[in-house]
């Protein structure tokens, strides 16, 4: 069936539409809450809706491989239009983030007692920035969409977070920005070029793509492009604002950055990057290749330093994300799947573990992991979830990260041995400090007397749903990697 | 002279006529009543600007209702309408009482509607700096405040030299082509020696005008002394104004070859001292004045372009910087009780205990830093486009680097707003007609932001 009304549109501005009427409620907080859950649950049942009754055929009029694709002139002086289009892979990343949305709101039910209706505006503002990243297919308006997710993001860490939650904030904000802002000379430049070649001044991808880019000044713009994504992505050394940011961020905000503001870099390296320019980020693969294979390593012996448990959390998607770039760099297409495909497992499992960490921290209010031990006769059930979400994180067979993580080694080993081999080692090293981690928080001697109560309904239900998504990820990711092949096919076909 | 001519110069009939019965009648009526009639006025010949034909055929000898005029003269008349809805409240809450305020804004506003019409070098000489004048008295007139004394005698001082130089730069300019004419300051008519030294003299006077670096050392004194809502017409209206004296001096056409390199050292020094200097700025009105520095360097570099793209540019962000500073500048003056809250830490926790306010003056401060979609965005995006296709590469990325720079100390305010635990006393409650004027500021600024489209289309009328 088709869609006989703009249901892209729908997706993207629905969260805002919510938003806008949170913030009518100034007093009732209880309703606020139903209120955004409702908002998130009609996101998610609209996703799924499109990804069950979708047309997968090739739409007339639109680039190839996207079935669904709305477009309307928008400021006709620079010729940016309003287009919007979905392809496999926009489809898997805007199913993740309408569910990863409604787990936010639901680990932050009991956590966030002040100013609630502004909170939950902010985080279903959040969601429409990125919905708009995922679906965007007009430089200008992705561009749009890639700044406005950083306002709510910085209002929700600076005004719900912990620590020095000011300071995150800003860096948060300040290191995106700057990367941004250079992406917007790139994407100018690249605007005048094409229409200088052409004579059609236009910011669609669908045309830019076949701009002939001269091979030097092709190199300095993709740099820009890189450095933009690298920062959000984030890449060894431009990582610097992350543990900060996830750290002092409320519980919801480290889900939402961690599971999905991470992935636009990778989506848009993707989506934007490559195919913009093939040949420089030819040139640029041996770059990508040492950082994602530095990064691995780091993050993960970083994080088996780390005393807090939310900055170990943090350091791990340093890690992980590591093979996300590591599967783009190969471009091949098992990389690449095994890439978008972990981009979803990391989504899924970390946004997890900060969500576990968030509950124990509203338990005792310490994430230290010196302060807990031996909970697991305490707290069974959260205890085995979290075992759970640990083993799926270090890459246990069945469970969903092993799956991503093997077609990335698989699909690079083939371009590149040497890239692959240092990659598992990183896989050791990743045992290694979760190992560290199940033993002393789980299994350790108890350091001081804890009170700990067990997973409430709403707790237990939102981390069945997670390990249910991560259970079915990895044992048939199938249906998924159906979804991605096409728009894989097509990416990795000229480049 | 027949009743379309009248017709054409009515904005200008309207204003003037305005601030002499405000002057005459202001006596025997009341402040309230004063202010109406000020602001009735200024949206009288706003909107009959904006609805009545252009044509260049001269009105009047020297004026001509031209499409620039048909552009600048509703902005200006929004400026000054939204100016005297803030000051009412805020002069009853600092004691400046007297007719003789919305007179001057008038005044000053008069001969704002007169500079986009003048069609001979006179006239937009003897507009600007009737312009100027009024502001002389504007900056001075809180009598209760040695800051805002200091201020006008700062600004007079300063702006008494600026207009020497400009008036000796226009006389070489007339003396080298014979004519006054506006076209008398293209390198085509005479003696281009002459022309290009008068030019050099011309840009010095703007750059005062519009506080280019090194021309700027005035602005944060004057900004920090004058009355909030002065300060905000002052750093809007004056500044279109400026800039449009130079567009209109250049009559569209590119600037001659030697004025490059003066523009490119005014452009680079404004955005990266502007922008640097703000960083360290603990007072909000100073901050808002090197933010000003640093944004007409970018105004600057969209100028020096010389194309048809970077003066659609400077016109385009002419209008949302108007937009931009009046709600931030309204923000604060509505903010201030009678003491006028001067620092930044001030502003700590009034995010949550004046929503309202608090609100648009983070708006204003996101749209400044020019992150989408605010109007703000629209608008720097036009300018470093203009520059980039203007092959003003390096330049741009020097403003879009010391841009990114900007974006900490707007963030500041936003954060202070926000995320301190207020220590900050409560503000007054927030009066209609500020009401009215903020969601009027702070509406373009969003609106121009999502649909620039219809503003574009002014702007390219004007250059057609």
């Amino acid at each position: 069936m088709t869609f006989d009304f703009p249901i892209l549109t729908l997706l993207i501005f629905l969260p805002l539409a919510g938003s806008l009427l949170l913030l009518a409620f100034r007093r009732s907080d209880a309703a606020a809450r139903r209120t955004a859950l409702c908002v998130s649950l009609a996101e998610l049942i609209l996703g799924s809706w499109v990804c069950l009754a979708a047309p997968f055929g090739s739409l007339p009029g639109a680039p190839a491989g996207f079935f669904l694709f709305e477009d309307a002139a928008w400021i006709g002086r620079f010729g940016i239009r309003y287009t919007v289009g979905m392809d496999g892979i926009s489809l898997v990343l805007t199913l993740l983030t309408a569910f990863i949305t409604v787990i936010a709101v639901l680990v932050s039910w009991s956590g966030i007692k002040e100013r609630v209706p502004l909170y939950f505006a902010l985080i279903l503002a959040m969601e429409t920035g990125i919905q708009g990243v995922f679906l965007g297919l007009d430089l200008f308006l992705f561009y749009l969409f890639w700044e406005v997710m950083l306002i709510p993001m910085f209002f929700l860490i600076g005004i719900w977070g912990h620590g020095r939650r000011i300071y995150s904030a800003v860096k948060f904000f300040l290191y995106t920005f700057i990367g941004s802002l250079l992406m917007l000379v790139a994407i100018i430049s690249l605007y005048l070029m094409h229409g200088a070649q052409t004579g059609s001044y236009t910011f669609s991808l669908a045309e830019l793509i076949h701009t002939t880019v001269p091979f030097g000044a092709g190199l300095w713009l993709y740099a820009a492009f890189l450095f933009a994504f690298a920062i959000k992505f984030p890449l060894f050394p431009l990582h610097t604002w992350l543990p900060d940011a996830h750290t002092d961020a409320p519980t919801a905000g480290s889900v939402i950055l961690a599971s999905l503001l991470l992935k636009t870099g990778a989506y848009a390296l993707i989506r934007f990057g490559y195919p913009l320019f093939p040949e420089a980020a030819h040139a640029f693969t041996p770059v990508l290749y040492v950082t994602a294979v530095f990064g691995i390593s780091y993050g993960a012996w970083i994080a088996f330093a780390q005393e807090d448990m939310k900055r170990l959390v943090a350091y791990s998607s340093v890690s992980h994300m590591g093979f996300v770039a590591l599967g783009i760099a190969a471009w091949s297409p098992v990389a690449l799947s095994g890439a978008l495909i972990q981009m979803v497992n990391h989504g899924v499992t970390t946004g997890a573990l900060f969500a576990i960490v968030g509950m124990l921290d509203e338990r005792t209010h310490s994430r230290e992991i010196a302060s807990y031990g031996g909970i697991w006769g305490k707290v069974p059930v959260l205890s085995f979830f979290f075992l759970f979400f640990c083993m799926a994180s270090a890459g246990l067979p069945g469970l969903n990260n092993f799956v991503g993580e093997f077609l990335v080694l698989a699909g690079t080993f083939r371009v590149s041995p040497m890239a692959a081999g240092g990659a598992f080692l990183g896989i050791v090293l990743t045992l290694v400090y979760t190992v560290r981690l199940v033993q002393e928080i789980l299994f350790g001697k108890e350091s001081g007397p804890l009170v700990l109560s067990d997973l409430s309904l709403r707790e237990g239900g939102v981390l069945a749903l997670l390990a249910l998504a991560a259970l079915y990820l990895g044992v048939h990711p199938g249906p998924v990697l159906e979804l991605l092949k096409a728009p894989i096919a097509l990416l990795t076909r000229t480049g | 002279m027949t009743l379309s001519n009248l017709y054409a110069v009515m904005p200008i009939v309207i204003t003037g006529c305005g601030a002499l019965l405000v002057l005459l009648c202001g006596p025997l009526l009341r402040a309230r009543a004063n202010s109406t009639i000020a602001v009735a006025a200024s949206a009288a010949a706003g909107l009959w600007a904006a609805f009545c034909a252009p044509s260049s055929a001269p009105a009047l000898p020297g004026l001509a209702f031209t499409p620039l005029a048909q552009l600048l003269i509703p902005i200006f008349c929004l400026a000054a309408a939204l100016t005297l809805l803030f000051s009412h409240g805020y002069n009853a809450r600092r004691a400046i009482s007297g007719e003789e305020y919305p007179a001057t804004i008038l005044f000053a506003l008069f001969a704002m509607c007169v500079l986009p019409c003048a069609t001979n070098l006179l006239i937009l000489f003897l507009a600007l700096e009737s312009i100027a004048f009024a502001f002389y008295i504007l900056v001075a007139i809180d009598l209760g405040r040695a800051e805002s004394a200091e201020a006008g005698l700062k600004y007079l001082l300063m702006g008494a030299v600026a207009a020497a130089i400009t008036a000796f730069g226009i006389s070489l300019i007339f003396a080298g082509s014979g004519t006054l004419a506006l076209s008398a300051a293209t390198a085509a008519s005479g003696n281009r020696a002459i022309i290009s030294a008068g030019w050099g003299l011309v840009i010095l006077g703007i750059a005062f005008k519009l506080s280019l670096v090194p021309a700027h050392l005035w602005t944060p004194d004057v900004y920090q002394g004058a009355p909030a809502p002065v300060a905000a017409f002052l750093s809007t209206s004056s500044k279109v104004a400026a800039a449009a004296f130079l567009l209109m001096l250049l009559s569209f056409a590119p600037p001659m070859p030697e004025m490059h390199v003066p523009l490119y050292v005014l452009s680079l020094l404004s955005m990266v001292i502007g922008n640097l200097a703000a960083l360290l700025q603990k007072n909000i009105k100073r901050m808002l004045a090197y933010s000003s520095i640093a944004h007409m360097g970018y105004l600057a570099l969209a100028l020096l372009t010389g194309t048809k793209e970077g003066y659609a540019a400077v016109l385009l962000y002419g209008a949302i910087y108007t937009a931009m500073n009046l709600a931030a500048f309204g923000a604060i003056a509505s903010l201030s009780s009678d003491e006028e809250r001067s620092e930044i830490a001030d502003y700590s926790g009034l995010g949550f205990s004046a929503p309202f306010r608090g609100a648009v003056l983070a708006l204003s401060m996101l749209a400044l830093a020019g992150i989408p979609p605010t109007a703000g965005f629209i608008g720097k995006f036009f300018i470093f486009y203009a520059a980039i296709r203007g092959g003003e590469l390096t330049l741009a990325i020097i403003g879009i680097v010391s841009a990114a720079a900007s974006a900490y100390f707007y963030l500041k305010v936003v954060v202070h707003l926000y995320m301190h635990r207020p220590q900050a006393a409560s503000a007054k409650p927030v009066t209609a007609a500020e009401s009215i004027a903020l969601c009027c500021a702070s509406l373009s600024i969003v609106v121009i932001g999502i649909f620039p489209a219809p503003l574009m289309r002014m702007v390219d009328l004007v250059l057609r």
